[in-house]
């Protein structure tokens, strides 16, 4: 395998391999949790703890477990560290625990995990399956803090739960509600693949 | 066939372990901050500062139906009582609790101890605008939901939240449901 630098396998997943905004995977949280930056930030911390671990494992291990049983065993090991996920936001984060809901227990069924088990961490060392994870949550955070906060920002007027655009304001409340999400995460990916496309003409045609 | 029983015994060992230690360490720590909220909830409709040192006591009455809690201050005399009721609403159950004063007239405050409602939308039963409506209602008679026009509270009446209708009407129905349990049991206290 050609050599490339930790800088290269963690960028990627920020920009090249954005997991929302170029592979879209992960959209079931992506849509449903942004209804504000402190969620983004949760779900998305939450979920590269998740990948770090399991593609840890993931790659620890895939000399010895056999195809057959190969995706019940990635299945046990992410569902296991999404459920500590879950204990220590219950246990150190409570009022965001209560607003991630059902979501964070839903990081078991999440494709950006299982998609980069399969296609990174079972084929490379620990130690670079661990930056690209790391990486991917990077993106994957980033994503979902950039639409929280517009989504919150127009949504409720506030930022970090902060009223940012005074009492004058009416908030445009589809903004929060599901509708919002496609909207504002349609409008983000076009922008993305804009810019992308201009930085990096080749990448139009693959 | 032999290595595949190996690592999936293995792998699951490991796994049950993990989350033994986990739910061992953290478990305590969890039960507490959910008692905490309660006590929060249970604070605000008595209207005295959670944690305080002010002698202040919740105490579950036991066996109770609808589940109830009474309010003692620091001389044993009872603020009154919080009645535990969970309504269907829009994003889920919501738990809440129901005060009522010590003589079962009135309605002293009503909070939410879990709802999942939509942020925005039914999200705002938690505000204090939605909240404050109920005190000082009648609790011997049902309260009345009005839509778009200021609530009359001599007819014992609440406004709706904008766009959440289905949520409003969720908790407005099970206290008018439950609450006449709840006030037979207080006046057999």
């Amino acid at each position: 395998m050609k050599q490339r630098s930790i800088t290269t396998e963690f960028a990627k997943g920020i920009v090249r391999d954005n997991p929302v905004f170029v592979q879209v995977l992960g959209m079931c949280p992506t849509l449903a949790v942004t209804t504000s930056v402190i969620n983004g930030v949760g779900m998305g911390l939450a979920t590269t703890f998740v990948l770090v671990f399991s593609a840890l494992f993931a790659s620890v291990l895939k000399g010895i477990v056999p195809n057959q049983v190969r995706i019940p065993v990635y299945a046990v090991v992410i569902a296991t560290f999404v459920t500590i996920a879950d204990l220590v936001l219950k246990a150190y984060f409570p009022p965001l625990s209560a607003s991630l809901g059902p979501y964070v227990p839903l990081i078991v069924v999440n494709c950006i995990i299982m998609g980069r088990v399969e296609a990174f961490a079972t084929r490379n060392r620990p130690g670079v399956s661990i930056i690209d994870a790391l990486g991917m949550g990077a993106g994957f955070t980033l994503s979902l803090m950039v639409l929280g906060a517009i989504r919150e920002i127009l949504g409720s007027g506030s930022l970090f739960g902060i009223g940012l655009l005074g009492a004058g304001f009416t908030p445009l409340v589809v903004m929060i509600l599901p509708p919002g999400a496609f909207l504002t995460l349609g409008i983000l990916m076009a922008i993305f693949n804009a810019l992308k496309a201009k930085s990096d003409p080749v990448l139009i045609r693959t | 066939m032999k290595q595949m029983v190996i690592v999936l015994t293995g792998v699951m060992v490991f796994s049950g372990l993990a989350l033994a230690a986990a739910y061992a360490g953290l478990s305590e720590r969890i039960e507490e901050n959910r008692i905490a909220a309660l006590n929060a909830s249970l604070a605000a409709i008595f209207d005295v500062d959670p944690g305080a040192e002010n002698g202040t006591t919740f105490d579950k009455i036991d066996g109770s139906d609808p589940l109830m809690y009474r309010g003692q201050d620091v001389d044993g005399t009872i603020l009154g009582y919080a009645v535990r009721l969970q309504a269907q609403g829009y994003g889920g159950a919501i738990s809440m609790l129901v005060g009522i004063d010590a003589d079962a007239q009135r309605i002293i405050g009503i909070s939410f101890v879990e709802q999942v409602e939509t942020p925005g939308l039914g999200g705002r039963i938690t505000e204090e605008v939605f909240r404050s409506q109920f005190r000082g209602l009648d609790a011997d008679r049902a309260i009345e939901l009005v839509r778009n026009v200021p609530p009359d509270p001599d007819r014992n009446e609440v406004q709706a939240i904008t766009g959440a209708t289905i949520t409003s009407i969720a908790i407005v129905g099970r206290i008018n449901e439950r609450l006449d349990a709840a006030l037979r049991l207080i006046e057999g206290q």
